[in-house]
């Protein structure tokens, strides 16, 4: 498996394992809903959230910091905001409450009108009451509020995501048909760039990897523990061919990989409009892309002897474009620092493809000075700092 | 809770056994510092504003990491912004307090290492300059401060250059490590862009073991003597590098004020730019310590090498660890080889006085060798007004030393700790910069 593709899994065991710890809590919880609260810290304010009392307790707000100790009254989860009434933006979001539980939670306030959402599990949101914060003068560190953003919100995006990458999908196939032609017929100096553009065709495609579950293993694997891409004898695709292509095997050795990878590519194609990207992984991609980048390619771990790791890389800055282009208009007003991102991808960008000679071969990654090894761990570092809060933003929340 | 012991005084001139050189009378008032310091409890932060830096006269932190790095900004204005983020940060992290709410639209400002509230645990963050800042990238050259070198490959080096050398340094030292590594995480977030780790030590000071001085990793006690630097005079004497010229002759005549340098340098008076004024220079070294190899040889051959018992600290000619060694009653070495480590350093003479520097080192242990032998040793660190009088002259003194088979230098580098940042408007670099 990819290590996108465990990334995937990763998340899907940590929702597992969320729901099941959230099961467990509300049994518990239940029993014990009586229990007294436990004792607060000083300079909090206690404030209650169930369906019937949520926001109480705020009696007397004043600009600056906000420290709440907030106490599930319910009998089921819930999940509490505090929320500008105005604009709706909200300021923190206490999520996978459960009954009877006690959190903190902290925020800082200017003048404006505020009040606590109460969003039970099983029920309809409960609105608490506003209270009001007269005009202030200036106050640092103002705690940003943004909109939530919704289930709904996102559907539309996962939706284009997707189209997107179903109309590269007959590229690539065409792509591994090139290549596997060209091995088939022994012209393997014509089956490197044939690879190579497979294979950046694919990695531009990285955002799906979630959404390509057990495909993108057979196409993109990577080697077993204690193994090379050589030796693995279960590796198959992209990794593989590589290995054999500039390990100098003869293309007898190398055309049932490249037939395979053929297979894999078009059922991929064939199942893909079955697998909806989900919502709640679109915010994700946008900087596990690079991430996965920094973490395999960077580290030249994923590299089987082509030296393209900076065309992967390249593809990969593509990748994330692409996955961001349908968040623009939910991050337009909730993302003050989009234009700095942007200003970093295309650093990246820029700085990546001076890799590239002008016949379109890269440099590999052990060809690089450390200067240049330094500017661009740095530059791809720098990005997906700037990427990460698109998937914080981008987090499903209800609203309702 | 506060798990560590106070340290004496004295623990904060611990560094290598080598290149102590205080003379009789320092050692006296250093050892009454000491005496006096040792009952109170470590202070919970330190002023972060200054004419100085914290991480140099500030007490000796127990943990510490020594991170070197490589300037990638892509032009000065960066760099400019590099020092001010910096100096930001280290602001808030050495006073402490709580970190930036962000709500729901990044991930948290905090790693949440140190829990909700930020402590500030005795933190320091000290910044130095390497010689690489002021090649052709940035339009400095004209600034460096006039000692400022890549590291020189001394006779006993194995230098290994990857671990040397680096634009810019971070000496981030606390009572905890936790608080060593929050510090590390933030900046390093905070800088993404601008700075990548060229190399990294982290050191710990051990408790004194019964009493004085902390031992190293050799079991010796190190950096007995040390200059006193309680006195603004002494420290102005030894440690703050000033513009135009430094050292004897400089300050005595005419009160030698900023300003009285030009750009293009001035023999009679010096070479130091205005700027460097209350900086010093900070040379690091990573000192493997082949202990497996030291462990096999006898004690009194060991106690030979380095010129002190092991077990009191004191010198072989004396009976406690701050005593005086008397050279002048060994005069051929007959007690005190004259190759022994502490007679080579500081001889004591009037001509080596203002050769002493203000250690501050730390003991490593990192791992293991490819041949099985355990990766230790001191990460030495001392503060020099003038590189060449001081840590150099003292260096080129304990060339081939009994005691360089047993010890390696494999990296460091010379750095220049800037002046401090005075005040919330300031910003460390600014004279340099700006």
């Amino acid at each position: 498996m990819s290590s996108v593709g465990k990334f995937a899994l990763i998340w899907g065991a940590i929702a597992l394992f969320a729901a099941a710890a959230l099961t467990l809590q509300l049994s518990i919880r239940q029993l014990s809903i009586r229990q007294m609260p436990a004792q607060q810290a000083s300079g909090q304010t206690r404030v209650t959230a169930g369906p019937d009392n949520c926001g109480e307790g705020w009696t007397k707000p004043s600009a600056g910091i906000q420290r709440f100790s907030v106490k599930n009254t319910s009998i089921t989860g819930m999940e509490v905001y505090l929320q500008n009434v105005a604009s709706k933006a909200v300021y923190f979001d206490i999520e996978g409450f459960g009954a009877g539980a006690t959190e903190s939670a902290r925020a800082v306030l200017g003048g404006g009108s505020y009040r606590f959402v109460c969003l039970p599990a099983d029920g309809n949101a409960a609105f608490g009451s506003t209270v009001t914060i007269s005009g202030t003068g200036a106050i640092a560190n103002l705690t940003p509020g943004v909109v939530p953003v919704t289930r709904n919100d996102l559907i539309p995006a996962a939706k284009a995501y997707g189209d997107w990458i179903l109309s590269r999908l007959p590229v690539l196939i065409a792509d591994t048909h090139t290549l596997n032609t060209d091995v088939t017929a022994g012209n393997l100096d014509a089956a490197k760039r044939d690879w190579l553009t497979a294979h950046t065709e694919y990695e531009t495609l990285g955002a799906a990897y979630g959404a390509f579950g057990d495909a993108d293993s057979e196409i993109n694997g990577m080697p077993a523990s204690g193994r090379t891409a050589i030796d693995d004898p279960d590796l198959t695709g992209f990794h593989k061919i590589e290995a054999l292509l500039y390990g100098g095997a003869p293309a007898a050795t190398i055309a049932p990989y490249t037939t395979g990878l053929v297979d894999a590519v078009t059922r991929l194609r064939n199942e893909f409009p079955d697998v909806r990207i989900d919502p709640l992984d679109i915010g994700l991609r946008a900087h596990e892309i690079l991430e996965n980048a920094l973490q395999f390619e960077l580290t030249g771990r994923a590299d089987a002897g082509s030296g393209s790791t900076l065309a992967t890389i390249d593809a990969n800055i593509t990748g994330t474009i692409q996955a961001l282009a349908p968040l623009r208009g939910i991050l337009a007003t909730r993302y003050p620092q989009i234009a700095q991102t942007d200003a970093w991808i295309a650093r990246s960008r820029k700085l990546v493809e001076s890799f590239r000679s002008p016949a379109g071969t890269w440099t590999p990654l052990d060809g690089l000075t450390r200067a240049d090894r330094e500017k661009l761990n740095a530059t791809i570092s720098q990005t997906v700092e700037e990427l990460a809060p698109v998937a914080a933003i981008c987090d499903v929340r209800r609203t309702s | 809770m506060t798990g560590h012991k106070p340290l004496g005084r004295r623990g904060f001139l611990g560094g290598l056994i080598g290149a102590g050189v205080a003379g009789p009378l320092a050692a006296g008032v250093a050892a009454s510092d000491a005496a006096s310091a040792s009952d109170s409890a470590q202070p919970a932060s330190y002023p972060f504003h200054g004419a100085h830096q914290q991480g140099i006269l500030t007490p000796v932190q127990r943990n510490a990491s020594v991170v070197a790095f490589d300037v990638t900004a892509a032009n000065r204005d960066e760099v400019q912004a590099l020092l001010r983020t910096i100096t930001e940060r280290a602001r808030f992290l050495t006073a402490g307090g709580s970190p930036a709410e962000v709500g729901i639209t990044a991930p948290p400002a905090d790693s949440g290492l140190l829990g909700p509230r930020v402590p500030a645990d005795g933190l320091t963050v000290t910044a130095s300059v390497g010689a690489s800042l002021f090649d052709d990238r940035f339009g400095l050259a004209s600034a460096k401060p006039a000692r400022l070198r890549r590291m020189d490959d001394f006779p006993n080096d194995a230098l290994d250059r990857a671990q040397c050398d680096g634009d810019l340094l971070l000496q981030l030292c606390a009572h905890n490590t936790d608080a060593v590594l929050h510090a590390l995480r933030d900046i390093t977030r905070a800088t993404r862009g601008a700075m990548q780790v060229r190399w990294r030590k982290d050191g710990f000071v051990s408790p004194p073991r019964p009493s004085g001085t902390p031992r190293n990793l050799l079991g010796f006690k190190d950096g007995t003597s040390s200059p006193a630097t309680a006195s603004a005079k002494a420290a102005d004497a030894l440690v703050w590098t000033q513009a135009g010229a430094n050292g004897p002759g400089a300050n005595g005549t005419g009160g030698n004020g900023a300003g009285a340098n030009g750009p293009g340098g001035n023999a009679a008076r010096g070479d130091e730019p205005e700027w460097v004024t209350g900086g010093s220079y900070h040379v690091v070294r990573i000192i493997r310590m082949f202990v497996e190899f030291w462990d096999r040889v006898s004690l009194h051959e060991q106690e030979n090498m380095i010129g002190r018992r092991r077990d009191s600290g004191a010198p072989q000619t004396a009976t406690n660890e701050f005593d005086d060694p008397h050279y002048e009653n060994d005069p051929t070495g007959d007690v005190i080889q004259m190759d022994a480590h502490i007679r080579l350093a500081n001889p004591r003479t009037p001509e080596s006085k203002n050769q002493q520097m203000l250690r501050r080192g730390y003991n490593y242990d990192a791992g293991v060798d490819a041949n099985g032998n355990l990766d230790m040793g001191l990460i030495f660190s001392c503060f020099n007004q003038d590189l060449d009088r001081q840590f150099v002259a003292v260096q080129k003194r304990l060339a081939d030393e009994p005691l360089v088979d047993y010890v390696s230098p494999v990296g460091g580098g010379y750095f220049f700790a800037l002046p401090g940042a005075r005040s919330s408007s300031d910003w460390l670099g600014r004279g340099l910069l700006s």
